[in-house]
């Protein structure tokens, strides 16, 4: 069995962190959005990177 | 373009394209202990799995691009004209000195900046993580194969401009898509007749990362047929934003 080489995720964990950042971020700052915020901020954070996507795509109001 | 750092689209689709692209060599590469971890392998199936070779790795990554992706992008570009139509913002734009041509070109550039860039990253990293764990791939065709992809995506991405040039933002993305797909898939029922059709360009892409040798002849109708696409749906939107026409639906 393969041992999990960490330092081959760590990017991929890194970016997932940064994307739920970035959204955070724009969701703290936009005046409003569909649906509450907070709603928002639990689908970023628990939702990895389809949460994220949601968030974004659907989720902002421009 | 301000408006793609202000909504962060600059930032949040580039790291999604760069994640879906790692994503695939990483699952391939350990595809063995997510199915041991996933539970009841019956024993033997695991020494059936075999290592996929790095181009056809490279290749499964780039498709990526073509659903989540394009997914992303059209729902991106959509609000570009029908955003600002509703926002009350294309009257500004129209008052001021410039032609309509200019202002479509402007966002059409930007829209490109934004898909070379994500692919471009997106598919660096997608080719360092497969020749890292996978097997030697040449940079040159990856290069090849992206550029191939970008076109294709970039044709799904002025039909978004010019429907969300006449149309209202969400029937803009969904129409797009729809193009797309109708596209994709006649070219799928219809090979042989269709050869020449853009939607020849995703499999082309992946041609020449599986395949060695692929022959130049092959790639100049869906490459010509792809760039006249683009020429179309970017003066159909100049002319439509020129107009400037109340949405209709």
């Amino acid at each position: 069995m393969k041992t999990i080489d960490l330092s081959l995720l760590w990017p991929l964990f890194a970016l997932q962190g940064l994307l739920a950042v970035i959204g955070l971020v724009s969701l703290v700052r936009a005046r409003s959005v569909r649906g509450p915020k907070w709603m928002w901020a639990i689908i970023i954070l628990l939702g990895n990177l389809l949460g994220s996507l949601a968030y974004f795509t659907i989720g902002r109001k421009e | 373009m301000l408006e793609a750092v202000r909504s962060y689209k600059l930032l949040w689709i580039p790291v999604v394209f760069i994640i879906l692209g790692m994503m695939q060599p990483i699952s391939a590469y350990y595809m063995p202990e997510i199915l041991r971890m996933s539970g009841d392998v019956p024993p033997g199936m695991l020494e059936l799995y075999e290592m996929p070779g790095a181009g056809e790795v490279m290749a499964k990554s780039i498709g990526q691009y073509g659903t989540v992706g394009l997914l992303v992008l059209a729902l991106s570009a959509m609000n570009s004209f029908a955003g600002e139509r509703e926002g009350g913002a294309a009257e500004l734009v129209l008052a001021r000195p410039l032609t309509p041509f200019a202002a479509a070109s402007a966002k059409w550039l930007a829209q490109l900046t934004l898909l070379a860039l994500s692919l471009g990253l997106g598919a660096a990293f997608a080719g360092y993580y497969t020749i890292r764990l996978i097997g030697s791939l040449s940079w040159s065709a990856v290069l090849a194969a992206s550029a191939l992809y970008g076109l294709w995506l970039m044709c799904a991405v002025s039909l978004t401009l010019l429907f969300s040039a006449c149309l209202r933002a969400p029937a803009a993305a969904f129409l797009s898509l729809a193009a797309a797909a109708g596209l994709a898939l006649l070219h799928s029922l219809l090979p042989r007749p269709l050869n020449w059709s853009p939607a020849a360009l995703p499999q082309l892409s992946a041609q020449a990362l599986t395949q060695q040798t692929a022959a130049p002849a092959v790639w100049i109708f869906p490459v010509l047929s792809g760039i006249a696409l683009i020429v179309l749906c970017f003066l159909g939107a100049s002319l439509s934003f020129g107009r400037n026409k109340l949405p209709r639906f």
